[in-house]
């Protein structure tokens, strides 16, 4: 055998060779998948990816926030695999930008958009056109995501807009960059009223639902999935099938989203 | 300084809010990390009070506990009758209420602060209708009536000192500490200064304890001396009578050891240019000096200026020839002694060699003569001596 | 140049921040203080909690916040129950966030400036009849307040530009607690507010830079008139 200093050589390098080959096939293969989702999929998502985790799947990697926030983000370059949003226009911004591969878009879920107050026992709201949200609020404050960029902001903002009261509550809108902010401050009091999803509502134990706002007083809210641009490794479409089978169903049921 | 000037005018005035002769009496036991300090004192009556001896001995202590800006471990201070310390009556007067005027060695002059709102700091502190020094008065006794709107900053070294001076008096003290206020200054500025620590002494007849290490200042400007070494009070007495005490000397600053005399102009001689000083009998001559005749002065004369015979000596330059006995004589280990000439009503020490003391067969009783030049007197120990004290 | 809106967000923020740095002030030169001169047990640990928020993540403070100061919190039940006063959703909340993450720089600008007084002021002023509080105010503070100006002044800068804390306390809402941040966070949000945004952040640059530099003038010319 060739001694430099003293050191096998052919051994040495035999190694070093196994050594290389096996980082690469770790890095190639369970490199664990990244998952940006809207605020309101964060229960959900959760339980099915510990399902996926205890059917021997890789680890998966979220980052819940508001859809407008992780889209800006995707594009300045955010390490993403597969992209969650609440609405179909926050997709578009990425699908316009060729951002997500345009082949796996798909929208299966759906929500409610209800009327919450802290849990007090308040009595229920009839939400119909003209109803009188204004005086309802007083002097206090509606919370819900920012109207400008946050889906279910925006969800509310065409709701009240049908509904012909967005003029008189308008004025009287505290505004959070995601909805699981509007859900914390309505559950801990500091506000009347809030508008999140009816999953949002049905998951915190401290808010009662007022009323849900009728399915034709706003776009149907619709959780358009995607594969991030040129991330479609074999475990990312893995997760990505997995996130519509029949154990990610059974969660988005239980949470109380509407599945086709 | 002219004594005929408004201040002198003031001064009378001044001196009369002095009322009674006020006592002091220093009691001071404290463990500062691994020194000891254990001093005690008395002063009877107003006047100057040095406390003299090496840096770190413990004299700035001393008086800051005087002050109420340190506090002992065990004790007792008494001014002016009032107690302010004495922790087994449960008494700690705090500094703002004990009516001690402070003169640090850095002055610590208020930065932000005009002359005249400094001085006027602690006059506004004082119980309205019981402040009988006034602000003209000191501004005049001090002479800064042109620094009044400068700030601080702008004061020279000396001008920063009187300013401290005065705006420790005009906050109505009952008695002065002055830390060697004299020590950061050179020696133009400190000539310049001593005049005015004397007229204090003198005109405001007000209880001063000052603090230095400078045997000068300590000789020009002190009634009593208290002599503190290693955190105790090792003597206390005049200036003359401790000079003399040669188991002092070490204390007291080998170079500079000498005897302090209290003497009094006899009289002038024009023609000769000279001038005759009285002490204990004994004349002295010492070449012109500017003081009325009858003027009392201290006079220092260094031991290492005095030479001894055994026989009058004849035809020498040295104007003065003294006739005494030994007293006492102190051999050192090296080839030096200090040998103590007194003259009935005064005294005078001699440094010479161990060997003179064995070729003259030097013994106490012995009478002697003492040789000393007239320049060889410490012209700038020469001063107006402290007025008689109540 | 500027919309409406953002002129509206820009006189919010001035108004929000400056309350705010006005209202931690004296809490700030007496934590001050105390950190300077004073010996106590427990000091260190005090030292660390007034540093907090400037180690904490801004949307936890805002989250502690919410929990001491909402209607169910420690302190903020008792204020809504007795005075009336709520602050989620307020410009005083936002000033109340500013407040908070701005204590721990104004604390260490005012302490600095202080234990750069020479004690010995002090003990001279006591000597002269000056009592605790006396000396405080005709001392201590005078002589303090290069510092206490640098560290207010900068504060201020930095006020204007807390987002996390203010969000999460008081959320957004135009024309009451929408500062110049959350202003530009909504512009970078909202699809075609990319040149808002870009004019807001512009705006925001060169007012902290503005406030730095008065900051810095401001102690300079302060020390040569108190003397140093």
């Amino acid at each position: 055998m060739a001694f430099r200093f003293g050191v096998p050589i052919r051994r040495l390098a035999r190694a070093a060779g196994a050594l290389a080959l096996a980082l690469a096939a770790a890095a190639a293969g369970a490199q664990g998948v990244t998952v940006f989702a809207a605020a309101s999929l964060t229960n959900a998502f959760e339980e099915i990816a510990q399902a996926y985790r205890a059917q021997g799947g890789s680890p998966v990697k979220f980052s819940f926030a508001a859809s407008s926030t992780l889209a800006k983000q995707i594009e300045s370059g955010a390490s993403a695999d597969i992209f969650a949003a609440a609405d179909e226009q926050w997709m578009d911004y990425l699908a316009g930008r060729k951002l997500i591969e345009p082949a796996t878009r798909s929208s299966r879920l759906g929500n409610t958009l209800v009327l919450i107050t802290p849990a007090s026992g308040r009595r229920p709201v009839d939400i119909k056109p003209g109803f009188d949200l204004a005086g309802m609020i007083g002097n206090g404050k509606l919370v819900t995501g920012d109207p400008a960029h946050v889906p279910v902001g925006r969800y509310a903002q065409q709701a009240l807009t049908k509904l012909g009261v967005w003029d008189a509550v308008a004025p009287k809108i505290a505004r959070t960059d995601n909805v699981r902010a509007a859900l914390l401050l309505v559950e801990r009091g500091e506000a009347p009223f809030g508008i999140v999803y009816g999953t949002d509502a049905a998951a915190s134990g401290k808010v009662d639902v007022a009323g849900a706002f009728p399915a034709d007083s706003h776009p149907p809210v619709s959780y358009p999935f995607a594969i991030v641009a040129k991330r479609n490794r074999p475990e990312v479409k893995r997760f990505f099938e997995f996130l519509y089978g029949p154990e990610a169903q059974a969660a988005y049921r239980r949470a109380g989203f509407s599945f086709r | 300084m002219d004594p005929g000037s408004a201040a002198a005018v003031a001064a009378p005035a001044v001196a009369d809010a002095r009322q009674s002769a006020p006592m002091l009496e220093v009691a001071v036991r404290k463990q500062l990390g691994s020194f000891r300090l254990d001093a005690a004192f008395r002063t009877d009556s107003h006047g100057l009070t040095a406390l003299f001896g090496r840096s770190g001995a413990g004299k700035t202590s001393i008086v800051a506990a005087i002050a109420g800006l340190l506090r002992p471990d065990e004790g007792r201070i008494v001014a002016d009758g009032e107690v302010l310390y004495d922790p087994e009556r449960g008494i700690d007067v705090p500094a703002e209420r004990r009516r001690i005027g402070y003169i640090f060695q850095d002055a610590r002059l208020f930065p932000h602060l005009s002359v005249a709102d400094n001085l006027r700091y602690g006059w506004k502190r004082a119980p309205a209708g019981d402040r009988p020094i006034s602000f003209d008065a000191i501004v005049d006794l001090l002479g800064i009536g042109h620094l009044l709107e400068r700030r601080p900053r702008r004061l020279s070294g000396g001008e920063k000192q009187r300013v401290a001076i005065g705006r420790a008096l005009l906050a109505q003290p009952r008695m002065l500490l002055m830390d060697e206020p004299l020590a950061s200054l050179d020696a133009e500025r400190k000539s310049e200064i001593l005049p005015y620590v004397e007229r204090l002494r003198d005109e405001l007849r007000i209880l001063i304890v000052y603090v230095s290490h400078a045997v000068e200042e300590v000789v020009r400007l002190a009634n009593t001396v208290v002599l503190v070494d290693d955190g105790r009070v090792v003597a206390q007495g005049t200036p003359e009578s401790l000079s003399h005490r040669l188991d002092l000397r070490p204390l007291l600053g080998r170079f500079e050891a000498g005897a302090v005399v209290d003497a009094r102009v006899a009289a002038h001689d024009d023609a000769r240019q000279i001038t005759r000083l009285e002490f204990g009998g004994q004349t002295l001559i010492l070449p012109r000096l500017d003081l009325a005749p009858g003027a009392r002065l201290r006079v220092r004369i260094r031991s290492r200026d005095v030479i001894l015979a055994v026989e009058r000596p004849t035809a020498l330059s040295a104007q003065n020839v003294l006739s005494g006995w030994i007293a006492e004589i102190a051999r050192e280990e090296g080839p030096y002694a200090e040998v103590k000439v007194d003259f009935g009503a005064g005294a005078i020490l001699a440094r010479i060699t161990n060997d003179s003391v064995n070729r003259l067969a030097l013994v106490p009783g012995k009478a002697v003569y003492a040789v000393i030049k007239s320049v060889a007197i410490d012209g700038h120990a020469v001063s107006a001596a402290p007025l008689d004290l109540d | 140049m500027l919309t409406d809106a953002e002129l509206q967000a820009l006189w919010l923020t001035f108004k929000v921040s400056a309350r705010g740095v006005l209202f931690a002030l004296p809490f700030a030169i007496a934590c001050a203080w105390l950190l300077a001169r004073r010996r106590f047990p427990g000091k260190t640990l005090f030292d660390g909690v007034v540093h907090l928020p400037l180690v904490m993540p801004p949307v936890v403070v805002g989250y502690l916040l919410l929990v001491l100061f909402g209607v169910k919190g420690l302190l903020g039940q008792p204020l809504n129950d007795w005075f009336g006063i709520r602050l989620v959703f307020t410009a005083a909340g936002a000033s109340l966030a500013i407040a908070v993450t701005t204590f721990p720089l104004m604390v260490r600008a005012i302490r600095l400036s202080i234990e750069a007084i020479d004690v010995g002021l002090e003990d001279a002023a006591r000597t002269l009849g000056a009592r605790p509080l006396d000396r405080f105010l005709t001392i201590t503070l005078p002589l303090m307040l290069p510092g206490v100006l640098a560290g207010a002044v900068m504060a201020f800068s930095a006020g204007l530009g807390e987002f996390g804390a203010v969000i999460t306390f008081v959320s957004n809402i135009p024309g009451e607690t929408q500062t110049l941040p959350l202003a530009i966070y909504t512009a970078t949000q909202t699809p075609g507010g990319e040149g808002a945004a870009a004019r807001l952040a512009l705006l925001s640059i060169a007012l902290a830079l503005a406030g730095l530099i008065l900051s810095e003038h401001l102690a300079r010319h302060l020390k040569r008139m108190l003397g140093h």
